[in-house]
């Protein structure tokens, strides 16, 4: 008996006709499929008709599009080259889909007086899905054809075309790649930054304790830029330095040598110790920094790499700058024997050293005092390791020492505190002092002390005491330690 | 005999329609979690009381073990990368097969206003006439654009590539679509197989 099972909607009306299975029973499923058609009213006025072929194509064709609908993912078709299926659904333009049927049938050789055109049918989103939602039904029935049942796949990973070739999704990180070798490469080239101290630029305003010997500075003559271990720079810095105002106060100056000499001797690696003495010419701004030098000598030149010189040199980097501040020269000294002796250099024209007399530093470090007493007296005492220990002892020798010194003062305050540390052996003798204050450094000349001095190399068992010239004219001596208990 | 544990709870038999995909982890792909959130999104823009429909679906459908009130299935929809509070979280194939039937379900109940909506446009394209010719389908729109900016991170690069309103306008109307397809009979399980193209090894 031939049965007819229709499913429809709207925009489609799907009609399968077949022998039933089951004569007697009206709900049994289709043993044999005769025809399907397929009305798409509002689509087309055709009707597609075909076999069980048809049906699968149809079925195919309807889910794979479905699928690519709903995710947008295009399913490659199964081999590409092959004779195109019997039922294609492909997207058109707009929101509108094309359903392809080939009217050609299968069996029949393909020539020029039979061919026929594939049938293509415009169809919109709503006219698809009605014919979807037919074959949906159709594959959901189960008493139709139950062998036909919906077989949804996802499409594997390695189908999956990638959104963009493999060409283009690698151009980015090969740009990338590319650029960090050429910067790499340009990089190269390049030498390291020279990190250069700065100094904050000092006002001529210190004018109140520096006698401007030359106030008006040649604005070209500022100072070279470039690298401070070179000599010649460093010369050039020199030779503009002449120029610039002079630092004239002596104990400005004094306390300079000192400072000076010390950050030079802890510099100096003195390795090796120079063959001769090697002697530089240094012009030192107010701060103790080193503008500039130069070499006295040829050897002092060719040794200039094993003095702390280039190290130490600051050459300031804005060159067109004018050299405003003032500064000091000191012919420097590297000894063989190890030593860094400093002198201060007097500028031409400079009349202002004789301001203090006899008080402008001649000689080392090491001698400071200006009336050349022996140097182990005036310089800085070594350690006390044979100290007197007695109180009673040290009480006499305070008393001593007070009235030597009350003995020998001339005249009256000299204005400023002076204070000295001055030693003396349990004999009363004096061995040595030592300044403690600047403005003791500068006018030690002025104190007795100096005479005082009368037993420089006593072996004896010594104590050191505090002496102290106050404003007021007022003598101070005390134990250096404390008194005793 | 004594029981030392209560039972497994078994997830709902009408989950077995939906197949666990081949996937190489258990959790939803990325792909997958965007569209379930913007699906049930485009379903709140045309319905005022879409979610508490979701909710009121799930109760129905006997998912509320998976999809747990509301709070839980806004931690599920903010598993969307999207999102502008989006949750580090992976969502679980269980929760997402409901998650599909629930869409499913709302989406057959919508059908007519989908429809009326889509050939709505496909007339309005014909036209060429702007999409505020359809009165219906313009509030669709609006009411797309105001739900998606509010809740999308709009410095995410997903999100960017939505700027403008035509954009937001083309997206509306393809999810538009994609409730329609999967409205079916087998829209369910046509959904659930469409989320892993090309996720599948």
């Amino acid at each position: 008996m031939t049965i007819q099972r229709q499913y429809t909607l709207p925009h489609c009306n799907l009609v399968l006709q077949g022998l039933s299975a089951n004569d007697s029973d009206p709900m049994s499923p289709l043993s044999v499929l005769m025809n399907v058609e397929c009305h798409l009213p509002g689509a087309t006025d055709a009707t597609l008709t075909g076999g069980r072929e048809f049906l699968d194509s149809l079925v195919a064709a309807v889910n794979r599009y479905g699928q690519q609908l709903l995710s947008g993912v295009v399913r490659p078709a199964v081999t590409p080259g092959a004779q195109p299926p019997m039922v294609e659904v492909k997207p058109g333009d707009g929101n509108y889909h094309h359903l392809v049927v080939q009217q050609q049938p299968l069996n029949q050789p393909v020539n020029d007086t039979n061919a026929l055109a594939p049938l293509d049918i415009k169809l919109t989103t709503v006219q698809f899905y009605d014919l979807m939602e037919a074959v949906d039904q159709l594959l959901a029935d189960t008493q139709t054809l139950p062998d036909l049942t919906a077989q949804f796949q996802a499409v594997p990973r390695r189908l999956v075309k990638p959104a963009e070739p493999m060409a283009k999704r690698a151009a980015p990180a090969a740009i990338g790649a590319a650029a960090l070798a050429a910067t790499g490469l340009m990089l190269f080239f390049v030498p390291p930054p020279v990190v250069e101290p700065t100094r904050p630029e000092q006002e001529a305003s210190n004018a109140g304790e520096t006698d401007a010997v030359d106030p008006v500075v040649n604005g070209a003559a500022g100072t070279l830029p470039g690298d401070g271990a070179d000599p010649v720079a460093a010369e050039a810095a020199v030779d503009q330095l002449d120029t610039a105002p002079a630092i004239t106060d002596s104990e400005a100056l004094t306390l300079l040598q000192q400072e000076l000499t010390s950050r030079l001797q802890a510099a100096w690696e003195q390795d090796p110790l120079p063959s001769e003495d090697l002697t530089y010419r240094l012009v030192v701004s107010e701060d103790s920094d080193i503008l500039g030098y130069k070499y006295q000598d040829e050897a002092a030149l060719a040794a200039v790499d094993t003095t702390p010189l280039p190290q130490l040199t600051f050459l300031p980097v804005a060159g067109a700058e004018p050299v405003r501040e003032a500064v000091a020269q000191f012919m420097v000294t590297f000894t063989a024997a190890g030593d860094v002796v400093a002198d201060p250099v007097e500028m031409a024209g400079d009349d202002a050293t004789a301001s203090n007399g006899t008080a402008n530093p001649v000689g080392t470090t090491n001698a400071g005092t200006p009336r050349g007493t022996t140097t182990g007296a005036a310089g800085p005492l070594p350690a006390l390791d044979n100290r007197i220990s007695e109180g009673d002892r040290i009480r006499q020798l305070n008393t001593t020492l007070r009235n030597r010194i009350v003995d020998n003062v001339e005249g009256p305050s000299t204005g400023e505190s002076m204070s000295f540390r001055v030693r003396l052996d349990r004999n009363g003798d004096v061995v040595g002092y030592e300044a403690t204050n600047p403005a003791a450094r500068r006018r030690v000349a002025e104190t007795p002390l100096p005479d005082l001095v009368s037993a420089p190399n006593s072996r004896l068992e010594q104590a050191d005491f505090l002496v102290v010239f106050t404003e007021t004219g007022v003598l101070q001596v005390s134990p250096w330690d404390g008194w005793p208990q | 005999m004594s029981v030392d544990s209560p039972p497994v709870p078994q997830p709902p038999l009408m989950l077995d329609a939906l197949t666990t995909p081949d996937l190489p982890t258990d959790e939803c792909p990325r792909r997958a979690r965007i569209q379930i959130d913007l699906l049930l999104l485009a379903i709140e823009a045309l319905d005022l009381g879409g979610s508490e429909a979701m909710l009121a679906a799930s109760r129905e459908l006997a998912l509320d073990s998976l999809v747990r009130g509301r709070v839980h299935l806004w931690l599920l929809r903010s598993t969307n990368p999207m999102r502008r509070y989006s949750q580090r979280r992976p969502m679980p194939l269980d929760e997402a097969k409901a998650l599909v039937v629930i869409i499913a379900n709302l989406a057959r109940r919508l059908t007519v206003v989908v429809r009326q909506l889509l050939l709505g446009h496909q007339q309005l394209m014909d036209k060429q006439l702007s999409l505020d010719h359809h009165f219906r389908l313009a509030d669709y729109l609006a009411r797309f654009r105001s739900h998606f900016r509010a809740r999308m991170n709009p410095r995410r690069a997903g999100v960017i590539a939505y700027s403008t309103d035509e954009r937001l306008n083309e997206l509306a109307i393809q999810l538009l679509e994609q409730l329609l397809l999967c409205s079916g009979v087998l829209g369910a399980q046509r959904l659930w197989s469409s989320l892993f193209d090309g996720e599948v090894s």
